[in-house]
């Protein structure tokens, strides 16, 4: 498999904040990648420099095989709108629809009209005046109806309407079919573009805490629930990544996979085994280090 | 240029601000000045007399309104534009290339513009009433060839002028422009306080030329700055 | 959209395989595309294309080239009797510990399956 996106050792600095920390991925080529974490953690500086709008302060990147940033054959095959993205002044719809085919060389008009159509953005109103939801449908036109090979969608769901999130899914899916590229995707809506993701990239404190296929993901942790005690024998010195308490009663998440060991000896000692959702997993790589258990044991004590 | 072509098209997307908003202020300043002439008559001024031509001449609206607004074209035309090209794949150097251009464009529009309407204004003897709007000494007093370098050179030099600005702005934020304005302060109280003993020679021996240099000097360094200020910026 | 805990590829390898045991796609009668079923059940299709390869190399379905995917002849047959055989294990068997564990006897257990309407 051709890697799309190939990017070694990046770190950017923004004077003393380090908001990409060592960053080492490879994304396949016509591959849907989820790309998550809490705010912060780096995924738009991310997107920034793959689009090559912004620079690594150290390490290299590779888009289709060139370095992005002011090579102009490799940014026409490139589309990234920001979640803030800014227009020029006086800007409306059709400002838009009309300069992106000129920078675009897929540019496909019908997209761009259906997508127009089915999130019903307002032509007339000035884009300073649009709501988050329409901005962010601004944003999905630019990215879809540029049927670019490498697109980067960034938040695209902020504000949508579950209608237009749907139509969103729709056409987002058929597109990739009819012309496939590789799509990275930011998004807090976990669940919802959970299924469509063929790879997950977390990120926290700007570093890559997971970079799998989804499924590889989810199973790279468990989740475990049942009295305080037991839940601690069958970790058996497993990390925990989360850890809520109530009672007598915890539910962790840990790291691992759920083997047949450990299948066994939570049904030995009733403890419920479950598998962890995206959403579980980002979750708990977003949550600060939990104390052991024993010490809060201790504590309530 | 085929790099550049796409820049220099997102500029003129908007073309009610490139051609029809200098048009308005045309307007605008064109019918003040009938306004002015008029009263000018109520006062007892003859029409066609030397004391009328003098006074309507000199008569500097034009060089009071355009320039406001072509140094607002010039910082928009990068510092809300330049993100939203980068967007659309633009490099920084084919940005700053078709902003030049585009420049050039409105530049030459705006002299094309002003030409055709003094040389209306000389072929029907000041509109059929002895109103002076274009034929006015900052516009080289009915000169063509004087008129045609005045409008370009002025128009160019404030585009290239707001668009340096507004990439300081794009580079370092709401500060750039400070710096801006106060190292250009400081060069021409400095260039000043080295001119100002030589003055009265400077002031007898001025030629009009030393202003088109001076505005290809200002342009040039506008252009060079620009590109210097933007090859490095990140949108943020 | 598929709501399961398993991987997403193999859901929709289930689902599939389920709409072939109840006669919604015949055998050798051609099937929805992968990117119809990516787009249907919202998934990549790379994800959808994982799901039916597999049914492929189980031999449930059949390519054929620059068509499209069928049903194997003798599909709903070869599912059927694997279903057969996970049912014993997935259902008979945790149905006799269950009863074993509340002291039910096999004839007792008999009798309440052969009731007409258990309640």
């Amino acid at each position: 498999m051709t890697t799309a996106i190939d990017i070694r050792g990046v770190s950017r600095r923004f004077g003393r904040v380090t908001a990409l920390d060592d960053v080492s991925i490879a994304m396949p080529e016509h591959s849907l990648v989820g790309l998550l974490g809490r705010n912060g953690a780096g995924k738009t500086t991310l997107m920034s420099i793959i689009a090559g709008q912004d620079r690594a302060s150290e390490g290299r990147i590779a888009v289709l095989g060139h370095t992005p940033f002011e090579h102009g054959p490799t940014l026409r095959q490139i589309i990234y709108v920001r979640d803030n993205q800014r227009y020029p002044d006086d800007y409306r719809l059709h400002h838009v629809l009309r300069i992106a085919p000129a920078f675009a060389p897929n540019w496909d008009a019908d997209v761009a009209d259906e997508l127009v159509d089915g999130l019903r953005i307002p032509a007339k109103t000035p884009l300073k005046k649009l709501s988050r939801g329409q901005l962010s449908s601004v944003a999905i036109v630019l990215g879809l109806a540029s049927r670019a090979p490498v697109t980067l969608l960034d938040e695209p769901y902020l504000g949508l309407d579950v209608t237009a999130r749907s139509l969103f899914h729709t056409i987002l899916l058929r597109e990739i079919a009819a012309q496939p590229r590789t799509i990275v995707l930011s998004t807090h809506l976990i669940e919802e573009s959970a299924s469509l993701l063929d790879r997950v990239v977390i990120l926290d404190h700007g570093k890559v805490v997971v970079d799998d296929e989804t499924e590889a993901a989810r199973d790279s942790v468990v989740l475990l629930s049942g009295n305080t005690d037991a839940v601690d024998r069958v970790l058996s010195g497993r990390p925990v990544l989360e850890s809520h308490t109530m009672g007598a009663m915890t539910s962790v998440t840990a790291a691992g996979a759920a083997d047949d060991s450990l299948r066994a000896l939570a049904d030995e000692l009733g403890v419920q085994v479950a598998r962890a959702t995206l959403q579980d997993l980002v979750s708990a790589h977003g949550a600060e280090t939990p104390e052991p258990l024993e010490l809060k044991k201790a504590i309530r004590v | 240029m085929t790099a550049i072509m796409p820049t220099t098209r997102l500029h003129l997307n908007k073309r009610e601000i490139t051609f029809l908003v200098p048009l308005y202020i045309t307007g605008t300043v064109a019918l003040i000045s009938v306004l002015i002439s008029l009263l000018f008559l109520r006062s007892g001024g003859v029409p066609g007399s030397a004391d009328w031509i003098a006074g309507s001449q000199l008569n500097p609206g034009m060089a009071y309104a355009l320039p406001g607004f072509l140094v607002y074209l010039g910082v928009q035309s990068v510092a809300t534009t330049f993100p939203f090209a980068l967007t659309l794949g633009s490099t920084r150097r084919s940005f700053v290339g078709g902003t030049l251009l585009w420049a050039v464009i409105a530049s030459a529009y705006l002299t094309a513009i002003m030409t055709v309407l003094t040389l209306i204004e000389l072929a029907t003897d000041h509109w059929f009433s002895n109103f002076y709007i274009f034929d006015i000494a900052v516009l080289g007093a009915g000169d063509l060839t004087r008129l045609i370098p005045i409008v370009f050179l002025s128009t160019l030099s404030m585009l290239t002028i707001g668009g340096v600005f507004g990439a300081s702005w794009i580079r370092f934020g709401g500060r750039g422009p400070q710096f801006i304005g106060v190292g250009l302060a400081i060069v021409i109280i400095v260039a000043l306080i080295v001119i100002l003993p030589a003055a009265p020679t400077i002031i007898a021996a001025f030629q009009v030329w030393w202003l088109a240099v001076l505005a290809a000097v200002v342009i040039l360094l506008s252009s060079i700055g620009m590109w210097l200020i933007l090859r490095t910026a990140i949108v943020r | 959209m598929l709501s399961g805990e398993g991987p997403i590829f193999l859901q929709l390898a289930q689902r599939v395989a389920e709409d072939i045991i109840n006669g919604t796609y015949a055998e050798d009668a051609g099937i929805p595309s992968t990117h119809d079923f990516a787009i249907f059940y919202r998934m990549s299709p790379i994800t959808s294309a994982k799901g039916i390869t597999m049914l492929v190399d189980q031999g449930v379905l059949y390519k054929k080239r620059g068509i499209g995917m069928f049903v194997a002849p003798g599909a709903r047959e070869h599912l059927l009797a694997e279903r057969r055989a996970a049912f014993r294990q997935q259902h008979v068997a945790p149905l006799l510990h269950e009863a074993e564990l509340l002291g039910i006897d096999r004839d007792e257990l008999a009798d309440m399956i052969k009731e007409k309407d258990p309640s």
